[in-house]
């Protein structure tokens, strides 16, 4: 089309960093930064993606088995290998999984051909087991080929690593013999290694960007890189309950969502570095920050104070919303007043 | 519309009587045939029949009884008025078109709130070519049914021929946004002019879209590929309005755009091959094949052609812009900032070439001037969703809550708009 794609310009989902990172050091960053350095690895950031070898839910379960659309499929682990197959009762296409994407809920991701694939089916907590893959409901596969997973492209795969893996992309490109599962210091931290690297020589060292100084807008943006930026939701068109998973659109279209104010900026809430904090009470001091004393006596903006509570705010006003199709659920950030049996907000 | 429909011009015949009938059967028969006639006479395509929906007639035929009504119980001229109704709509039946028009005129002197008589003058006028007097005579019909969309669709079709670009745009979305009154043949062609209407008025970006329900059906007329070769080259032309030296070019970039457009892409990567060599100097092909490339192929390659087009021409803005978004995409936002300046001096009504240098303003921190130029940006184009997105969050940066609340509101709305499986 003639069109000018400013999406394809400037939307693709893809960490800027990604783009020309050197290897990372995490033990050089922990150094310094130790505290980081060890809840990083183990967060779900940190892990984001697991290799053959550390597959730890796998393992966990070395047999896994359903069926969907006519195929039968199995993973079974195999001499430190898991092995995905998929059947038709006639013929049986075996791969070994080499990529598994995520911590809770896992996808895997295979080469055949040339080409990568989307597994037909995942792992889901919820589920116990297998399930058809989120988003590949509605396909009906033709094929073993089909029915072992769903073609990706090459933007789209690239994406996937770029999100989940470190050095996985250069220059915007697939690099996965640099890649390393998960996100370490380089990944967020533009700078990160050329600092510690001019450190460790007793050079002046530039000091990469103190990310958590963004006001809210820049850093959802900048999160939102791989959760999804306002910006790209609207591109993908993605309404719906679907969409309760990309926090950076919610919490934009929230009343209390100013841009320019630190309060209601995701690192506000949640530590990146560490793995999510479930329990409600805990981000009772975030709401308080704009709706309780602690503003008037800061002399920040205070906005309207709860009638109603003053604690776990978030069980009320970020209400836990089911991901169709996930088999998960997920906090809604779209921060409001919750009227019964209102339809989901978009 | 089938693949040989024509899609540009409609005609009808004033002879061919339809009457439509209440359905209730207890009212009088209103003899009400109403036929949008107008033809394309420069282009010359293919003939389709326009009617009026069967709802808008009952309107009328509704008014035009109460209108008899109201006449009769009135007194001295109301005979008068009656026979020259009646005589005006046989004149316009048995096709003697001049009396026709002068009896309406008679007419309508006598009772100018008459949307019948303006109705059929209108589209008499619009079929012999008097766009001018169909212009003022539609204008008239709109006063009186302000929600007839038809009315406003011919107002469009009449300006358009009359050169007020802005105006007919403006009338034939306002007929097309009441969405009921227009039979769906009609329609086609109504949003066939919407598009070229668009090109001609320098929004391509709106244009380009508007061209796709056609492609998808097949359909392959000289105009539709004219229409999106001059979309392609940004160039603010109607078809007919083409010089005959670059029709070819036009024709030659409009098959290329319409393989991509269907979904081709066997054929749409040699025929692009087919058009650089051809027309290696051409200003626009580059950039044309710049946005291609940027589908599906590295930066870098687009990159290329985008300098090639620079060559060709140097003050390209869409070009210009187009490389700063890329080196902004790619984290150089310090390199594609004073890019970005260029592509906006040098095109102040480039709406891309604003956006793209208030994108970066407000990377850069200045919020005030970065506001600035996605206002502009946004006043330019206001239906692309990008430019709000961009004021959105530049308002959003500044603190302006309430401005950055409005646009992300009208944002979800114009790409709901133009998702058909959104749920609205």
């Amino acid at each position: 089309m003639a069109r000018v794609n400013l999406t394809v310009i400037i939307g693709m989902s893809l960490p800027l960093a990604a783009l020309a990172a050197p290897p990372a050091d995490k033990t050089g960053c922990a150094t310094c930064h130790q505290e980081e350095a060890r809840l990083v690895p183990k967060s779900a950031m940190g892990i984001a993606i697991e290799l053959a070898d550390d597959q730890a839910v796998l393992k966990e379960h070395p047999h896994l088995s359903c069926a969907s659309n006519g195929y039968k499929y199995v993973i079974e682990r195999k001499d430190g290998v898991s092995i995905y197959t998929v059947s038709d009762g006639t013929a049986l296409l075996e791969l070994p999984i080499r990529y598994v994407f995520g911590v809770s809920s896992q996808t895997f991701v295979f080469e055949y051909e040339g080409h990568f694939y989307e597994s037909l089916v995942s792992y889901y907590p919820n589920v116990g087991g297998l399930a058809v893959t989120m988003g590949s409901e509605r396909l009906r596969p033709h094929n073993l080929v089909e029915a072992m997973g769903r073609e990706t492209s090459m933007e789209e795969i690239v994406s996937c690593f770029g999100c989940h893996s470190s050095d996985g992309v250069s220059q915007g490109r697939l690099a996965l013999d640099t890649m390393r599962p998960g996100l370490d210091c380089e990944h967020c931290h533009k700078g990160a290694n050329a600092h510690q690297e001019a450190l460790a020589q007793g050079k002046p060292a530039a000091t990469p960007k103190k990310l958590g100084e963004m006001p809210a807008e820049d850093m959802s943006n900048f999160c939102g890189t791989c959760h999804r930026t306002w910006d790209a939701v609207i591109r993908m068109k993605t309404w719906g309950q679907v969409n309760v998973r990309f926090q950076p659109y919610r919490l934009a279209n929230s009343k209390c969502f100013l841009g320019n104010d630190r309060r209601i900026s995701c690192t506000a809430c949640h530590n990146p570095h560490a793995n999510l904090v479930r329990d409600d009470a805990s981000y009772d001091h975030n709401c308080l920050a704009c709706h309780g004393k602690a503003a008037a006596t800061s002399g920040e903006a205070m906005q309207k104070p709860c009638p109603v509570a003053s604690a776990k705010c978030v069980s009320c006003h970020m209400p836990k919303v089911e991901l169709p199709g996930g088999h998960s659920v997920f906090t809604d950030h779209l921060i409001r007043v919750v009227h019964a049996g209102e339809p989901y907000p978009n | 519309m089938s693949v040989d429909e024509p899609i540009i011009s409609c005609r009808a015949s004033h002879n061919a009587e339809e009457a439509l009938s209440n359905s209730a059967g207890s009212q009088p028969k209103v003899a009400a045939a109403i036929r949008g006639r107008f033809t394309d006479v420069i282009l010359r395509v293919h003939n389709v029949i326009v009617r009026v929906e069967r709802v808008a007639m009952k309107f009328l035929a509704r008014i035009f009884v109460s209108a008899t009504a109201l006449i009769a119980a009135s007194g001295a001229c109301a005979a008068t008025f009656e026979q020259l109704a009646a005589q005006a709509n046989a004149a316009r039946e048995a096709d003697r078109i001049p009396q026709a028009i002068q009896l309406y005129k008679e007419a309508l002197q006598l009772k100018p709130a008459w949307p019948d008589g303006w109705w059929y003058l209108g589209t008499l006028f619009y079929d012999g070519d008097q766009y001018e007097s169909g212009r003022k005579a539609f204008a008239e019909f709109v006063k009186l049914e302000e929600k007839a969309a038809p009315g406003w669709a011919f107002l469009g079709l009449c300006e358009s021929e009359t050169g007020d670009y802005a105006h007919a745009l403006e009338h034939i979305r306002r007929g097309l946004e009441i969405g009921t009154g227009i039979e769906p043949a009609s329609e086609q062609v109504i949003r066939f002019h919407e598009a070229l209407l668009l090109t001609r008025t320098g929004l391509f970006d709106q244009a380009s879209p508007r061209f796709m329900p056609f492609v998808r059906r097949g359909v392959h007329d000289p105009t539709l590929i004219a229409g999106i070769g001059l979309t392609a080259l940004h160039e603010q032309l109607l078809p007919k309005e083409v010089p005959p030296e670059r029709r070819e070019l036009i024709a030659s970039v409009g098959e290329t755009v319409y393989l991509w457009m269907s979904g081709d892409t066997t054929k749409t990567g040699p025929a692009f091959q087919a058009l650089l060599e051809r027309y290696p100097n051409a200003v626009g092909v580059h950039f044309l094949y710049a946005t291609y490339l940027l589908s599906f192929r590295p930066a870098e390659e687009a990159l290329a052609e985008l300098k090639r087009e620079l060559e060709l021409n140097a003050h390209s803005a869409d070009a210009r812009a187009m490389v700063a978004l890329i080196a902004m995409r790619a984290g150089s936002e310090s390199a594609a900032l004073p890019i970005a300046r260029q592509a906006a001096q040098d095109g102040p009504m480039c709406p891309m070439a604003q956006y793209a240098y208030g994108l970066l303003l407000a990377s850069s921190g200045d919020l005030r001037g970065a506001i600035e130029h996605l206002e502009t940006a946004e006043r330019l184009d206001p239906a692309n969703v990008e430019y709000h997105m961009g004021l959105a969050g530049a308002y959003s940066k500044a603190g302006r809550h309430g401005d950055a609340r409005r646009e992300r509101r009208t944002s979800i709305a114009i790409a709901k708009e133009s998702d058909p499986h959104g749920p609205g």
